[in-house]
């Protein structure tokens, strides 16, 4: 039962940040945009609760902001990643034969690209805002739930109770959805949390390396990235919030990812 | 009811089943009996129309007269819906786990006759506490139920189709020798009350003599002897027959 509580724990974590983020307007006490500069490098304390940067904005309140775009760049990048590798990996594991080899090579090639390689490439020519940036990390980050899909295409296609269900006539649209995908869920599940935890981390990396979410729009990632002049002047309360936002995040994603992975909690042969 | 003739299947030209002819009677339950790999198995996909790719098969199987090797698609799919009920091996992966045993009952039972759900529930649950089994189940996953239960769900749906044509490939290999005599009783029951013509694979002989009327002895992927299972277990003729009957307990 121990795994149990350390699941609810960090899914509680992870709902305070999501939400918090998510009414970021209800929790904010500044506006995220409004400069203030008589008081640049306010240190945390009264009034600004993390201090303020070197324009004299408030730290949590772009916290929570940044926190919405990374999170919401994620989460869409993560949606799209889970359509089409459902759609790729779904057809390669139902259709088998010639299409799946062809199918798992282009993907085996994909994979051998590190994604951040092509990320950069493809962000070399968008330009991109936020929304393309979830575009980019999305179309990059179906890999492995296609396989994930694929096998348990594979596997559910020999269970009996396919056999059953395709010996009774069941229409193919009904197995597919309500045998196959239905009882793939738990996997999809698990790989679509880690992939969530991953996209934040490429967001953040790429806004870190300049390349990612505009400079106007605060992004924890951005916010990492203007941290690194003021931390040398002494103001480490800048850069030190969005680490800890990020580095919360994506521990409580994984903690939570690996509970759910454990064998012990899946149905028998679901 | 059921004339197989000649069948002959093979996998990459690798015969697994070779020239076999054997007659299921109507209203008898009828058992192929041999060891693993002899070819029982596939004998029934091959009946089933349920074969793995790249399989081919030769010879005629008269289904009430119509030959199932040699029907389109559509016309094979028309009689396992309304014709033929099979019950496999392992009752617990014949359902999806994921899916209350409510649904699951109403597609194997009542969805194939077009019963609505309402005529289906009043029907099933006679049959369920006939079988010994609660309503409760209707709210339940597979998983929670036993091996046994899940089996016995099986023929309830057997019970409500009333099919001409039971088969019951190795239905009692992973229930414990109780829970398999009261499948078996079970089969008795619904070939005496309905008259259902069962097709009984199994490898044990137990089974055979308790249940069958007629056996049919496969071996290394031939029929080797057919006859009633009093006459071939008073006077074998085959040498795997006796060896099979020498092995009993």
């Amino acid at each position: 039962m121990k795994s149990r509580k350390v699941l609810l724990f960090w899914c509680v974590v992870l709902g305070l940040i999501v939400i918090m983020t998510a009414f970021a307007g209800l929790f904010s006490t500044h506006a995220p945009n409004d400069m203030d500069m008589d008081k640049i490098y306010v240190p945390p304390g009264e009034n600004h609760l993390l201090g303020t940067d070197h324009l004299g904005r408030d730290v949590f309140s772009r916290l929570l902001e940044g926190g919405k775009v990374t999170l919401t760049v994620a989460g869409v990048s993560v949606f799209l990643s889970l359509v089409i590798g459902v759609l790729y990996g779904g057809i390669s594991g139902y259709v088998g034969g010639y299409v799946d080899v062809v199918m798992m090579r282009f993907l085996e090639a994909l994979i051998t690209i590190p994604s951040l390689i092509l990320i950069l490439a493809f962000q070399a020519f968008m330009q991109g805002g936020m929304w393309s940036m979830a575009l980019i990390i999305g179309i990059t980050g179906w890999l492995v739930t296609a396989r994930i899909v694929r096998s348990e295409f594979i596997r559910l296609k020999e269970a009996e109770f396919v056999k059953m269900a395709i010996m009774f006539g069941t229409p193919v649209w009904k197995i597919i959805f309500g045998h196959m995908l239905r009882n793939s869920v738990p996997a999809i599940f698990v790989v679509t949390l880690f992939n969530f935890a991953g996209a934040v981390f490429i967001e953040v990396s790429l806004s870190f390396l300049g390349i990612g979410v505009p400079p106007a729009i605060p992004s924890w990632g951005n916010m990492l990235y203007y941290a690194q002049n003021d931390i040398l002047i002494g103001a480490w309360w800048i850069g030190l919030f969005p680490g800890i936002m990020i580095f919360i995040t994506i521990l409580s994603i994984n903690f939570i990812g690996e509970a759910l992975k454990d064998p012990g909690r899946r149905r028998l042969n679901a | 009811m059921l004339k197989v003739d000649q069948l002959s299947i093979s996998i990459n030209e690798k015969n697994i089943v070779e020239d076999s002819s054997f007659l299921v009677p109507r209203g008898k339950i009828t058992s192929i009996i041999g060891e693993s790999g002899s070819g029982k198995s596939m004998t029934v996909a091959a009946l089933l129309g349920n074969l793995p790719l790249g399989t081919e098969t030769t010879g005629k199987a008269l289904f009430d007269g119509k030959d199932l090797m040699d029907s389109s698609t559509e016309e094979i799919m028309g009689i396992r819906k309304t014709d033929i009920f099979t019950i496999f091996q392992d009752a617990a992966n014949s359902f999806n786990p994921s899916v209350k045993m409510e649904r699951q009952l109403y597609a194997f039972s009542g969805g194939r006759n077009g019963d609505t759900v309402k005529q289906f529930r009043a029907k099933m649950s006679s049959i369920l506490v006939e079988l010994g089994l609660s309503v409760a189940i209707f709210h339940q996953y597979p998983f929670e139920l036993s091996g046994g239960m899940l089996q016995r769900c099986m023929i309830a749906c057997a019970l409500y189709v009333k099919p001409n044509l039971l088969i019951a490939d190795e239905p009692t290999s992973s229930l414990d020798r109780v829970v398999q005599k009261e499948f078996i009783d079970i089969l008795k029951v619904l070939n005496e009350k309905q008259g259902t013509t069962t097709l009984l694979i199994t490898h044990d002989l137990d089974i055979v003599a308790e249940a069958a009327d007629e056996m049919i002895v496969m071996h290394a992927g031939k029929v080797v002897e057919t006859g009633s299972v009093a006459e071939l277990f008073a006077r074998p003729t085959h040498p795997y027959t006796k060896r099979l009957l020498e092995s009993r307990f």
